[in-house]
C-alpha cells in the first residue's frame, strides 16, 4: 500500500468531512445558546448578591473553568449514567451526543457566566437609574437597557469563546462521537493517509473560525453603531495617520505665527 | 400638590436628611440651594425612591406613600407621577434622540409608537432638537444631550419634573441653552423642583426657593426673601460665598 504523501487524499478526505460538519457546528452552537441560559442563571445570584446560590455558582464556575473540558466529558459521560442509576432512570441507550452537548453546555455557561457579570457591570449604573425614573420594573431595565449594552460589549470575549468551543468540539471524539475530527480519525486509519486527512481536518477547522470570526467583527460593527467613530482597528490606523499629519499642520501654523510675532 | 412629611435618610451612621417637611404648590417652581453634603440631592432623589427613605410620608397629587414599608406598586406610582432630570443626563446610550423620549411612553404608559412618537417629535421640538431625532448621544454636545433629557422627562407629562443639577456637568458656554430650555418650560406651569447653583436662574424664574444646610431645611421663602433679607445667619453666609456681588447690590 502506497503511503507516501498524495496531494489527491486531500481533496478527497475534504469532501468527505463536509458531511459530519453540520454535527460539529451544532455542538457549538446548542451549547452556547444554551450555556448562554445557564451562564444566565449562574451569573443572576452573583450579581444580585442571593446567599447561598451565590456561593453555589462560584465553586460551580471555579470547578468548570479549573479543569480540562476532556476531563468534564469523561467525567459526565460516566458520571452522570451512574448518578442517574441512584434515581432508578436508565440512560445507557442515550447518545453520545446528549453527553458532548450536555458537557459543553456546562463548560461554556461557567465562562458566559463571568462574561455576563463582567459586562452588565460594565453599564453606567446612571441609565438604570434614569430608566426607573422613568417608571421601568427591574426586569423592563434589564432587559431594554443594560442587556442590549452589556452584550456590545461582550462581543469580543463572547467570540472567543465560541471559537474556543468550536475547537474544543474536537475532544469529543474520545468518547467515540463522530464528529469531523472523529471522522478524521478514521479515514486516516483506514487508507493510513494520517497526513493528509489532519491537513484536511485543519483546514476546514481554519475555514470554519475565520467565518465566524466574521459574523462576529459585523455583529460588533453592527452593535457598536451607537458609538460616533467606532472605527475597526484597521481604519483606525489610516485615521491617527491623518490626525498626526492635521495636527502637524496646526503645530507648524502656529510656529509659524509665533516667529511673525517676535 | 406635593407634600413632604417628616422625611428621614441615614447611609451608614450618618445622617443626611433630619425630618424635612416641605410643601409645594402645583405649578411652583422650587430651587433647592445649598452646600454640598447638605442633603439636597438625597431629598430629590427620595421623592422617586431613587433613594429609598429610611421614614416619613411623600405625597404627590392623590397619590400618599409612607416611606418605612411602601409597597412596589406604590414605588411605581411614585415614578409614574415624576420624572428626573440628572447631572450627567444619563441617556440611553445604544438608543436614538427619539428613541430615547419614546422610551417610557411605549414601554411604561403603553402608548401606541405612533402616538408615542408624534409626542416625542413634538417635544424635541420644543427643546430645539427637531433635527437630531436620529442621532446617537455620543453624536450630541453636552447641552444637546441635556436637552433630550429634559424632553425625555417632559415627553411623560408628569406632575413635577425633578431636575438633579442640570447644568453642573456641562462646559460654561453651554450652560445657557439649558436653562433657557427649563426657562422656557417653567414658563408653562410645571411643576419643578431643582436643586441648582445658578444662582441667577434661581432669581428669575423660581417662586419657591429652598435654603437646605446639614440634613435641614434652614430657611424657604420668595427668590426675593431668601436672596435681599434671608433671616437666617448660615443662609446669608451661604450666599456670601457663592454670589459676593449680591452684597454690593443691595
Amino acid at each position: 500500500m502506497n503511503t507516501s504523501f498524495q496531494l489527491s487524499y486531500v481533496f478527497d478526505f475534504l469532501f468527505k468531512l463536509l458531511g459530519y460538519v453540520q454535527i460539529t457546528l451544532f455542538i457549538v452552537a446548542s451549547s452556547i445558546v444554551l450555556g448562554l441560559v445557564v451562564g444566565l442563571v449562574l451569573a443572576l445570584p452573583r450579581m444580585y448578591q442571593v446567599p447561598l446560590l451565590k456561593q453555589l455558582s462560584a465553586v460551580f464556575v471555579s470547578f468548570f473553568r479549573g479543569t480540562p473540558v476532556l476531563i468534564q466529558l469523561f467525567l459526565i459521560y460516566f458520571g452522570v449514567p451512574e448518578l442517574l442509576k441512584v434515581v432508578n432512570i436508565d440512560v445507557t441507550k442515550a447518545p453520545v451526543l446528549l453527553f458532548v452537548i450536555l458537557t459543553y453546555t456546562l463548560n461554556s455557561g461557567a465562562f458566559l457566566s463571568e462574561i455576563i457579570r463582567g459586562a452588565v457591570a460594565a453599564v453606567d449604573r446612571g441609565q438604570v437609574e434614569a430608566a426607573y425614573a422613568v417608571g421601568m420594573s427591574k426586569y423592563q431595565a434589564f432587559v431594554r437597557i443594560m442587556l442590549p449594552q452589556a452584550l456590545s460589549v461582550s462581543i469580543p470575549i463572547f467570540a472567543n469563546k465560541v471559537l474556543a468551543n468550536l475547537k474544543e468540539t474536537s475532544l469529543a471524539f474520545t468518547l467515540g462521537l463522530m464528529d469531523i475530527n472523529g471522522k478524521a480519525q478514521s479515514l486516516g486509519s483506514l487508507t493510513n493517509h494520517f497526513v493528509e486527512s489532519y491537513i484536511a481536518l485543519s483546514a476546514l477547522y481554519f475555514v470554519m473560525a475565520i467565518l465566524i470570526e466574521q459574523l462576529f467583527l459585523w455583529w460588533e460593527r453592527r452593535m457598536h453603531r451607537h458609538e460616533q467613530g467606532y472605527i475597526s482597528p484597521l481604519q483606525e490606523l489610516k485615521f491617527s495617520h491623518t490626525a498626526r499629519r492635521l495636527r502637524d499642520q496646526k503645530e507648524d501654523a502656529l510656529f509659524n505665527s509665533t516667529q511673525g510675532l517676535s | 400638590m406635593i407634600t413632604i412629611q417628616s422625611l428621614t435618610k441615614s447611609f451608614g451612621k450618618q445622617e443626611v436628611l433630619k425630618s424635612i417637611d416641605l410643601q409645594v404648590q402645583k405649578g411652583e417652581v422650587v430651587v433647592i440651594l445649598g452646600p454640598s453634603g447638605s442633603g439636597k440631592t438625597t431629598l430629590l432623589r427620595c421623592l422617586n425612591f431613587l433613594e429609598r427613605p429610611d421614614g416619613g410620608k411623600v405625597s404627590i397629587g392623590d397619590l400618599q406613600v409612607n416611606c418605612k414599608k411602601p409597597s412596589k406598586q406604590e414605588i411605581y406610582d411614585l415614578r409614574k407621577k415624576t420624572a428626573m432630570v440628572f447631572q450627567h443626563y444619563n441617556l440611553f446610550k445604544h438608543k436614538t434622540v427619539l428613541e430615547n423620549v419614546m422610551e417610557g411612553l411605549v414601554i411604561v404608559q403603553k402608548q401606541s409608537k405612533l402616538k408615542a412618537r408624534e409626542k416625542s417629535v413634538q417635544v424635541l421640538e420644543k427643546v430645539g432638537l427637531a433635527e437630531k431625532l436620529n442621532a446617537y448621544p455620543s453624536q450630541l454636545s453636552g447641552g444637546q444631550q441635556q436637552r433630550v433629557g429634559i424632553a425625555r422627562a417632559l415627553a411623560l407629562e408628569p406632575e413635577v419634573i425633578l431636575f438633579d443639577e442640570p447644568t453642573s456637568a456641562l462646559d460654561p458656554e453651554l450652560v445657557g441653552e439649558v436653562l433657557s430650555v427649563i426657562r422656557k418650560i417653567a414658563k408653562e406651569g410645571i411643576t419643578m423642583i431643582v436643586v441648582t447653583h445658578e444662582m441667577n436662574f434661581a432669581m428669575d424664574v423660581s417662586n419657591h426657593v429652598i435654603f437646605m444646610d446639614g440634613g435641614v431645611i434652614v430657611e424657604e421663602g420668595t427668590p426675593t426673601e431668601i436672596f435681599r433679607t434671608p433671616k437666617e445667619e448660615r443662609t446669608r453666609q451661604f450666599l456670601k460665598r457663592i454670589t459676593p456681588e449680591l452684597t454690593y447690590d443691595i
